[in-house]
């Protein structure tokens, strides 16, 4: 018998099992990515690096907000090993039991879930095998005096993390602040991890997507006791981190403190915006907090309670959410509709009748800016009521709404009665109502101009915030137009938003704009006028036009306020200043105002006696 | 050695160009795993590598001794040398167990692993023990010598226990069946105790090893799939249980046999072979069915141990754990791999995967070089096997071609179930990769094989015996 055909079935055979062998690992290796994934659990760490935020300049190019390095005390349990308790309590300063406190605390801290592979019994989030912060945001000083012993306890380590520094004590409700992220925001960006900073207000919230920069990932190859080994495929996968792009605002920082200086004492605010751009310049709201005491969990844990529990409202940013009834400021809109709709001209005069409205005592105004100078009640009753009702239908009711609902119009191009899409977070839209708004508190034609008669002078129903008041004075220092009001002049090497270079043109002509402007320099420099008091250092040099106004107030005092821009003839600053609480518009309210002309146009401020009488003046009770 | 003959001659180049290459291959990848970086000088001997160089020096120098030794020798020292083998296995079994086998044996500073050595004495003995019978005449008597030439290492083996080695030694029985030794006068024994039945040759008997070996392979794909229910990605909705899908995949492999087969076979040939593939078919079947119903009526924690021994069950802290960590540093590589010494699963320091230097050193090399690599690896074992195969096939000795047919098999065992391991075709026994595992026993007793080897093929034309 042969037996060599048999070699076949051997060669066949060894032939097959390699085959199979290829086929199987071509599968492994080329097709199947479960495999990598698997790798990658086992052996790789992602460690993400959070950069610092973007820092943000003023207009002036002073840093006011920065970062500064700060310590976290961390440890992996699994890697502490015979703890000393006695000898590290004494080394961070503690009782020897709140160690063992925190390290409770901190697996509170974690939470729970329910293990759906073990009858859903409650396990916590808590992993030996992770680090965790025992003490978070350390200072340098705090740091130094436990680190040079931290080799003593192993598993313990130092760990560098940023956070906001504020160069001036000032800007806190521009700005906003940071704290941890919750469980929400982690769902909804996977940006986010646990610990991880958001901006909470202001700027930082408005901004958060640009000022929180990339983060980077490192892939490092770990053992399987957890060691760090080695960057993964020496580094090619890993990302660098990029901190946020630096930010450059509109505020002038010292005209910012100085607002905050001036407001002491008081509730209300000060906005400030550059006609020319939009620019905000200061944005005061008083009373306010050191942006510095929200920075970093440990100081938000401490005096967020008090500030949010305090009845002045610090948190509470006013010049963007606070709804005032405007005042007698409201009268100068009133005159540009006026004029814009032909039911008067810059000569028409009316009596000073007092039959319907109190006034106070002056010569009847024989044209518009008289009007203005004296702030004469009666007389923007009738330029309301030939706004409202021009007769163009019999009935006076229908012949209202008609009117109103023009008048409405105005307004909206004033930017009033809706939210400004500003960069800023909880801006309200304030009030200005048409006559929807009017049918549904007298009925459909229930109502005319005699009905609703007070928003003639910017009482009633009309509501704007004190950043829609410095806008009207932008509004006319610009004779009609104005960009939206906004803090950041440019981000990184691009400007300011696309929104914020958009003109909106109001509904008025810039030709009906003279009378309003020479009316609101009468009210500063003509003898009878109501803002004489905003003259800056009782001269000529810089000519403020404004208009005052008192906010009929039915809790309490009355309201000051002021608008204004300055210099007449070529506006570089528009600026509304209302004070809570402290009466007659002209008393308070406009000195204030000349002042922060006075710092911003000159940078020094020479009536020191005005600028002492405004310090010390305090209408809070 | 004939006068004026040089030391080359007739030496098979393919083949030892091939030998170099995978211990190139081999000490690169021990040095890329075991790679210390405050110690990266390759012969620094407090290293693996370092250490690994030595086996390799002491490997060539034993190998160039067989090269200046007649090739006569080994035929007539095959007793001695196999039963010096012996003794070594029977002595280890007394010496303090390391990893709980007893498989060590302390030499001055070295530890040596008898059953390594074990394959080259029983493969020379096997070979001149074949090679002395007439294969015409085989009696009860030659079985079972072939036999227990072959079974007594391998119990002393796994008293050890060494179930790696164990296995590996069952390849001497494919050597056995590619020289004609047939189980036929086992059989006929068995068979004609029964009275009244005289046969004079039994179909079984001749072809006794391969039935066995199918018989086993049916068992196990019944074991792996009767749990299972197959789908298709292509075919969705489609859902066939596991045992009937063994049945399936018999009737069609019955059909390509039988359509294959009459395609080859004469006329005369076809009534014979339909009967045979039907008579295999029902006993295949049969066979499974009863695999699969003995199965489902074993206790739960049999099954589990059989399941756990076959891969279909994950154990968390065993060697499944290993050997999803391995699956994971091999599939992990890719297409075109991490690239040389930047495996992150696989490396002695990260010790995901352990003994990633010996037994799983196909994991890192896997990892590194991705399926390229992989496969150009297979393809340079499949050459080196058919080569050896070709070589076996042109010696004029058989004493030559069995033990050539020898070394095939066991490099073959060894490449089959070390990289089955690796990629969750085979259960995880320790036994290493040859030419590639760090270890002095395992790359001196491969050595030996291909030395004595490529001196017997390189003076085949001395000797007719
Ligand atoms: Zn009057």
């Amino acid at each position: 018998m042969n037996f060599d055909a048999r070699k076949y079935v051997i060669i066949v055979f060894i032939i097959t099992v390699g085959i199979i062998y290829i086929v199987r690992l071509f599968f492994m290796q080329v097709i199947d990515d479960s495999w990598t994934l698997r790798a990658q659990e086992i052996a790789e760490k992602r460690k993400q690096i959070v950069p610092p935020r973007g820092a943000i300049f003023d207009r002036n190019g002073v840093k006011v907000v920065s970062n500064r390095t700060y310590y976290n005390l961390m440890f992996i349990e699994d890697e502490v090993k015979n703890l000393d308790t006695a000898a590290f309590a004494q080394v961070l300063g503690w009782s020897k039991d709140s160690i063992a406190i925190r390290f409770k605390e901190i697996i509170k801290e974690q939470g729970t879930y329910r293990d759906k592979n073990d009858n859903y019994k409650t396990k916590s989030n808590y992993q030996s095998d992770r680090p965790y912060a025992f003490i978070k945001e350390m200072t340098l000083e705090e740091i130094a005096t436990i680190a040079p012993h931290l080799d003593k306890f192993p598993g313990f380590y130092e760990e560098i993390t940023s956070m906001r520094s504020y160069t001036y004590p000032n800007g806190a409700n521009i700005f906003g602040y940071l704290s941890e992220v919750n469980e929400e925001e982690i769902n909804e960006d996977h940006f986010y991890r646990r610990s991880d900073n958001i901006g909470r207000a202001g700027i930082e919230r408005f901004y958060e997507k640009e000022l929180r920069g990339q983060k980077g990932i490192r892939y490092i190859v770990t053992s399987a006791r957890n060691n760090e080994l080695k960057p993964y495929m020496d580094g090619i996968y890993d990302t660098i981190a990029k901190q946020g792009p630096n930010f450059k605002l509109g505020i002038d920082i010292l005209l910012q403190e100085y607002g905050e200086k001036l407001m002491n004492g008081k509730r209300g605010c000060i906005v400030a915006i550059e006609p020319s751009t939009g620019e905000i310049l200061a944005l005061v709201s008083s009373p306010t907090y050191d942006p510095n005491l929200m920075v970093g969990n440990r100081n938000i844990a401490k005096n967020y309670p008090k500030l949010i529990l305090d009845k002045d409202m610090p948190l509470f940013p006013r010049p963007l959410a606070a709804e005032y009834p405007p005042g007698s400021i409201f009268k100068l809109l009133q005159s540009l509709i006026g004029l814009q709709e032909g039911v008067i001209t810059p000569n028409s005069g009316f009596p000073c009748n007092k039959s319907m409205v109190g006034c106070h005592n002056h010569p009847s105004a024989g044209n518009l800016s008289d009007a203005i100078k004296f702030s004469c009640n009666p007389y923007y009753y009738a330029v309301t009521r030939r706004i409202l009702q021009q007769g163009k239908k019999t009935s006076v009711f229908a012949d209202a709404e008609i009117g109103l609902n023009k008048w409405y119009q105005y307004m909206m191009s004033f930017g009033l009665g809706q939210k400004f899409d500003a960069d800023a977070t909880g801006l309200r839209p304030g009030l200005i109502p048409n006559s929807a708004y009017y049918d549904k508190w007298y009925g459909h034609l229930r109502w005319a101009f005699s009905t609703i008669r007070s928003i003639s002078i910017g009482q009633g129903e009309v509501k704007l915030t004190p950043l829609q008041m410095a806008n009207i004075a932008c509004i006319i220092a610009n004779k009609g137009w104005y960009y939206t009001p906004h803090f950041v002049k440019s981000i990184g090497q691009k400007g300011s938003l696309l929104q914020f270079r958009i003109k909106h043109r109001s509904m008025i002509d810039s030709k009906h704009f003279d009378p309003i402007i020479e009316g609101m320099r009468r009210v500063v420099y003509v003898n009878g006028g109501t803002g004489g008091k905003a003259k800056i250092n009782n001269e000529e040099k810089i000519i403020v036009c404004g208009k005052t106004g008192t906010v009929q107030n039915p809790q309490g005092e009355d309201h000051a306020v002021f608008t204004c821009f300055a210099p007449m003839d070529k506006p570089k600053i528009a600026i509304a200043v209302f004070i809570e609480n402290a009466g007659f518009g002209g008393t308070w309210a406009a000195p204030t105002a000349s002042l922060m002309i006075e710092k911003y146009l000159t940078r020094k401020v020479k009536d020191k006696e005005k600028e002492k009488r405004i310090l010390e003046a305090s209408f809070k009770k | 050695m004939r006068q004026g003959e040089k030391l080359t001659t007739n030496l098979d180049w393919p083949l030892l160009i091939t030998y170099f290459l995978f211990l190139i291959m081999g000490m690169a990848t021990v040095y890329s795993t075991s790679l210390d970086p405050d110690h990266p000088n390759l012969f620094d001997y407090s290293q693996k590598y370092g250490k690994q160089v030595v086996w390799l020096g002491v490997s060539l120098f034993l190998g160039l001794m067989v090269f200046l030794i007649d090739s006569t020798i080994y035929r007539k020292f095959a007793v001695p040398i196999y039963i010096s083998t012996l003794v070594l296995l029977v002595i280890v079994l007394f010496m303090p167990p390391i990893n709980g086998a007893r498989a060590w044996l302390q030499i001055g500073g070295f530890g040596i692993q008898p059953a390594e050595f074990a394959k080259t004495g029983t493969a020379l003995l096997l070979a001149r023990y074949i090679s002395s019978l007439n294969i015409k005449q085989q009696n009860l008597n030659s079985v079972l010598v072939a036999n227990a030439i072959m079974f007594v290492p391998m119990i002393l083996i796994l008293l050890q226990p060494d179930a790696g080695t164990f296995v590996v030694f069952t390849s001497f029985l494919f050597v056995m069946y590619r020289e004609g030794l047939t189980y036929d006068p086992l059989v006929l024994k068995l068979v004609n105790m029964i009275p009244g039945v005289k046969f004079k040759q039994t179909w079984v008997g001749t072809h006794f090893i391969p039935i066995m070996f199918a018989i086993v392979f049916l068992c196990i794909v019944t074991l792996l799939l009767s749990n299972n229910i197959i789908t298709f990605n292509f075919l969705p909705g489609v859902e066939i249980p596991g045992f009937f899908g063994v049945i399936l995949s018999l009737v069609v492999f019955c059909l390509i046999a039988f359509l294959f087969l009459r395609f080859i076979s004469t006329k005369r040939e076809r009534r014979r072979i339909s009967t045979v593939i039907i008579i295999a078919f029902v006993l295949s079947a049969s066979i499974a069915s009863s695999v699969n119903y003995l199965f489902q009526g074993l206790k739960k924690h049999q099954k589990d141990r059989i399941e756990l021994f076959l891969g279909l069950r994950e154990d968390p802290n065993g060697e499944d754990y290993n050997r999803n960590r391995a699956m994971a540093a091999v599939g992990s590589g890719g297409l075109a791999g991490k690239g040389y010494t930047n495996a992150s699963v696989a490396t002695i320091e990260s010790n995901h995967v352990p003994e990633s230097e010996t037994d799983f050193i196909f994991c890192p090399f896997a990892e590194e070089w991705g399926f390229i690599g992989t496969f150009i690896l297979i393809g340079m074992y499949m050459f080196m096997f058919l080569r050896i195969i070709m070589i076996a096939e042109r010696q004029r000795s058989r004493f030559n071609r069995v033990y050539a047919y020898s070394v095939v098999m066991i490099l073959f065992y060894h490449l089959a179930v070390n990289i089955g391991m690796n990629i969750g075709f085979a259960p995880v026994i320790g036994i290493p990769l040859p030419f590639f595992s760090y270890g002095g026993s395992s790359m001196m007793s491969f050595s030996m094989l291909m030395f004595i080897l490529l001196k017997l093929d390189s003076q085949r034309s001395h000797v007719l015996q």
